[in-house]
């Protein structure tokens, strides 16, 4: 039987549809059930759907203004949340004037309750007003709707398209309020749509060439997109489109024009590729550029694409000439440890071939906060035997594993972090990173680092007070003190 | 309305030195404050195995437990019942009995907060009813006695009314009045209401009524469950529950109490249902940071109890005095601050800065509690100078106001970094949420000593700014 049913989840038995484990003798197609609802008061880590759209995916476009349709809390929540760094440069040279805009302001339209009796639409139509008052230089904004407005039911398209014309610049409005679809997974989904509906094929590029792309589903956490930037610039390839890390909003208008269609985070960004194929004919491919090996597998497969395999091969060759030497040397001190990976989705089958390949570790456990049927297909093909595949875990079954698997590591969000190190496991954030990039080749170095930094942390091996240390008994530290100011009756104590 | 404008100000100008600087837009620009349900899970997370249950959508429990993590740099278990669009329609009882009985079975708390949030409110939902229903699920699958030990706590906080202090005073009233009973013979403890503040000033506090050889209850004690020792060995796992927080027996003893400190006036609800109730008397005060506001803590104590106020703490109080002695006038004196945030914290802070010669040109939060004005007023007549008050503001508004009239100084938690960074002000960090440093949740800023921690760290960042290696005056 592959599925299983952790202990402390014999209170809510339909828990086990949610826990496989990979089963090489099981026939079947079977997968953990997903993408459904949360059990109530499970102690769940998912998000919601807002989270998905502004959290993930529009937030890290540079030059737009946000305003979050919602009372105060959604707005103060909305700021700052994700680590994703912007550069000032804009397409056509010039250069947006506030550094860091999409991480720096948020603006919301502070919902009161005679708004939820009568209707947001005025005090709506009045922030974005408000909004290309205080900031000029956004080129765009775009607006949330968000559980308070999902219920009253404010048409916001309406607003937006009557203030799209006024102002004469792009207003954008999403619709996926808290409460809409299981996860924040239906975030991406609606954020996806609408950009592609409002804006891709609204306006065209200064210049095409035969080698642009649109980079999918990369949101320059911590400078991911940089990274694979350098590579496609050493090659010859530009990324004319990136959705959404770093981007500008004419970036996403004119996705059309690209040749190809890279998709990174296939998880919450496929949607969009899809659409531009069906419509434009833009073909996509699906990337993957965590760890070396894949890292090196999909450049070649793009160099391909263009017909510029030697390029793809220099620019491996250069990176793993670096990174070799140093990965040998962790490979020999991460060898064998234990790792759980707890990612939002797609870093669950980025992650294990990686870290068992390059670095000899053993991933015991996988498991999502939003995975889909064809993720944890994928998640399936790449772990190992035996190892635990779950969807969608809450606390008490995170307390369950460490206990039962002993992991030495547990790679996951702030929101873990901390219970693992009470548990005595040490834990390192792979949403948001601690030192990183983490992407491609000196990325997957820097996750290393930061991998061995966390289990060779000293303080794993003095948790506990010891009585006894090495060479002296505890009789001798009791002579020993006794001797000293301290009295005898206090040791022990 | 008086929008601040250039040469505006002495027109602007109320007799008591404030000048207020009124909200000229709708939109809200980079918050001060959040929504109630997040207070009101602080205050639930204060109490001994105790766990809030967030009515609502998911993301109104994962933001929140984001933003503790991250300050505190500890767990923090919260837990929600998932409202879906099938609730929208169709109301969310079925999500919160099961949700209820869910975290009853698998966690078995002592207290359940059960905190309402825009979804659940807007539609709503009967919770006082389906908590009756999902109390005797519990006891049909429980039996009686383990169901009965779980207290149950309707928490009303509709996050598109007030802010997160709001939630908090309702949360702290709520259990508060919900367990409370019928007074027995005296404890001869004080209740203390410490408001949204850190583990380290919660344990000053206590502190400071351990050397007036006072106990008190907090209602309620966040600083072991936000800042708990790794002892897996020690751990209770299993669930996880984090050391200490106040028991539930000790906040059904509340109105047995000689009396009840509120240590922020926004936080004074509890104390006067207590008042109220049961005659325990109610002194809603200012939040104890800096000399004055200290002393005014350690004279209510002595009100109400008849404690007296030991020589250790008047060392304590002196050791304060010194380092005031010792630094304000060199680095200090004279440098303008602009202050942000609680709005308790803003004041007190305010005064605290008056004390040390500084002057608080402004002062910012995201409130409009009419008594921060008035606060501001007194702050003011003391330091016989004018400041700008911007309440119900943000942070946008605080940026611009720096950049028309900049100051030394600023003052406030992290999320203002980055208009302190560009308008080339040191920033101070204090409050919530701080997430771009280390350990200030440890380090009070409450009491004689929390004075001196503050001081230090104003002046620090003073000398860092202002006296930097190459400057004349240290060459002096």
């Amino acid at each position: 039987m592959p599925y299983k049913l952790f202990d402390v989840d014999k209170d809510i038995p339909e828990r086990k549809k949610h826990t496989y484990v990979k089963d090489k003798a099981d026939p079947t197609e079977d997968i953990p059930a997903c993408n459904t609802k949360t059990v109530p008061g499970c102690m769940t880590e998912r998000g919601c759907a807002f989270a998905g759209v502004k959290g993930v995916i529009t937030g890290a476009i540079k030059d737009v203004a946000h305003v979050v349709h919602s009372p105060v809390g959604c707005t103060a929540y909305g700021y700052g949340s994700k680590r994703y760094p912007t550069s000032p440069d804009m397409p056509d040279g010039s250069k947006f004037p506030i550094e860091n805009f999409n991480l720096k302001y948020i603006v919301g339209t502070n919902l009161k309750e005679s708004d939820v009796v009568f209707g947001g639409m005025k005090k709506l139509r009045q922030t974005i007003l408000e909004t290309a008052k205080e900031f000029p230089e956004a080129n765009a904004i775009y607006t949330y709707s968000t559980c308070t407005v999902g219920l009253i039911g404010d048409d916001m398209d309406a607003v937006a398209k009557e203030l799209s014309e006024e102002l004469g610049k792009d207003v954008v409005a999403f619709n996926a309020p808290g409460f809409s679809g299981p996860t924040q997974s239906k975030g991406h989904h609606v954020a996806n749509h609408t950009l592609f509906d409002c804006l891709v094929g609204t306006k065209e590029p200064l210049e095409t060439t035969p080698y642009d792309v649109n980079l999918i589903g990369e949101y320059n956490i911590d400078g991911d997109l940089w990274i694979i930037k350098s590579y496609f610039d050493e090659m010859g390839i530009r990324i004319l489109s990136s959705f959404s890390g770093d981007s500008t909003h004419d970036e996403i208008c004119w996705m059309h024009r690209a040749k190809l269609s890279l998709v990174r985070c296939q998880r919450s960004a496929t949607y969009i590729a899809d659409l531009i194929e069906e419509k434009y004919g833009v073909p996509y491919m699906k990337v993957d550029f965590f760890g070396p090996r894949y890292c090196a597998e999909n450049l070649r497969a793009v160099g391909k694409y263009f017909g510029l395999e030697d390029k793809a091969e220099e620019v491996i060759e250069s990176r793993m000439k670096e990174i070799r030497p140093q990965l040998d040397f962790y490979r020999e001190k991460l060898k064998g440890k234990k790792v759980w990976v707890f990612s939002g989705g797609p870093k669950n089958w980025h992650f294990p071939r990686p870290l068992q390949e390059e670095l000899g570790m053993e991933v015991i456990a996988v498991s999502t906060m939003f995975e889909h049927e064809d993720g944890y297909g994928k998640i399936k093909e790449r772990v190992d035997e035996g190892t635990i595949i779950f969807d969608d875990p809450n606390s008490l079954e995170m307390e369950e594993i460490i206990e039962k698997c002993k992991p030495d590591l547990m790679l996951s969000g702030v929101k873990e972090k901390y219970l693992a190190h009470k548990m005595g496991v040490p834990c390192v954030l792979i949403h948001s990173y601690e030192n990183g990039p983490y992407i491609g080749f000196e990325g997957f170095l820097n996750l290393t680092k930061d991998i061995y930094a966390a289990i060779y942390n000293p303080v794993w091996n003095m948790l506990e007070f010891e009585y006894e240390t090495e060479g002296s008994t505890n009789e001798d530290i009791k002579e020993e003190i006794s001797h000293g100011e301290m009295a005898e009756g206090e040791v022990g104590k | 309305m008086s929008v601040k404008v250039e040469g505006a100000k002495s027109e602007n100008m109320t007799a008591c030195g404030i000048n207020i600087v009124e909200k000229n837009r709708n939109a809200i620009i980079n918050p001060l404050v959040t929504c109630q349900p997040l207070g009101a899970m602080f205050a639930v997370a204060g109490v001994q195995r105790g766990l809030p249950l967030v009515h609502g959508s998911q993301g109104c429990s994962t933001f929140v437990r984001y933003g503790f993590s991250r300050h505190f740099r500890e767990p923090s278990e919260i837990a929600v019942t998932s409202l879906h669009e099938d609730a929208a329609v169709f109301g969310g009882r079925k999500n919160l009995i099961s949700g209820i009985g869910n975290l009853a079975l698998r966690f078995k708390p002592d207290l359940m907060g059960i905190v309402t949030t825009c979804s659940c409110e807007i539609i709503g939902d009967d919770v006082e009813g389906f908590i009756k229903v999902a109390r005797e699920e519990m006891i049909d699958k429980m039996g009686k006695e383990k169901a009965e030990k779980i207290k149950l706590i309707h928490i009303s906080t509709p996050s598109f009314v007030e802010n997160h202090f709001k939630g908090y005073d309702n949360a702290v009233k709520a259990m508060v009045s919900t367990l409370a009973e019928d007074p027995g013979e005296s404890n001869g403890k004080v209740n203390i209401i410490p408001g949204i503040v850190n583990p380290g000033d919660i344990r000053e506090i206590k502190h400071m009524m351990s050397l007036m050889g006072s106990e008190g209850i907090m209602l309620t004690d966040t600083s072991d469950p936000f800042d708990s020792p790794l002892r897996p060995s020690a751990t209770q796992m299993k669930p996880y529950y984090p050391k200490g927080g106040t028991p539930v027996e000790d906040i059904s003893k509340s109105s047995n109490s000689l009396g009840t400190i509120a240590l922020c006036n926004y936080a004074g609800s509890a104390a006067l249902d207590l008042e109220k109730k049961y005659d325990v008397p109610a002194v809603i005060g200012q939040l104890p940071i800096g000399l004055q506001n200290t002393d005014d803590f350690v004279r209510n104590m002595v009100k109400l109890t008849d404690v007296e106020v030991t020589d250790e703490l008047l060392d304590e109080r002196g050791l304060l005095v010194d380092s005031m002695a010792d630094l304000a006038s060199r680095y200090l004196f004279g440098r303008s601050v602009a202050i942000y945030g609680d709005p308790a914290m803003v004041s007190s802070i305010a005064r605290f800065v008056c004390e040390l010669g500084m002057i608080p040109a402004v002062a910012c939060t995201g409130t409009e509690n009419p008594e921060f004005v008035e606060d501001m007023k007194k702050v003011s007549k003391e330091s016989d100078g004018p400041i700008d008050v911007l309440p119900g503001q943000d942070l946008r508004a605080l940026e611009v106001r720096l950049k028309e009239e900049p100051v030394d100084l600023v003052i406030g938690h992290s999320d203002g970094r980055v208009i302190a960074k560009d308008l080339g002000i040191p920033l101070v960090r204090v409050g919530f949420p701080v997430y771009d440093r280390a350990g200030y949740h440890r380090v009070p800023i409450v009491g004689y000593n929390g004075g001196i921690n503050l001081l230090d760290r104003i002046t620090n960042t003073v000398m860092e700014k202002y006296y930097d290696e190459t400057h004349w005056k240290l060459q002096q």
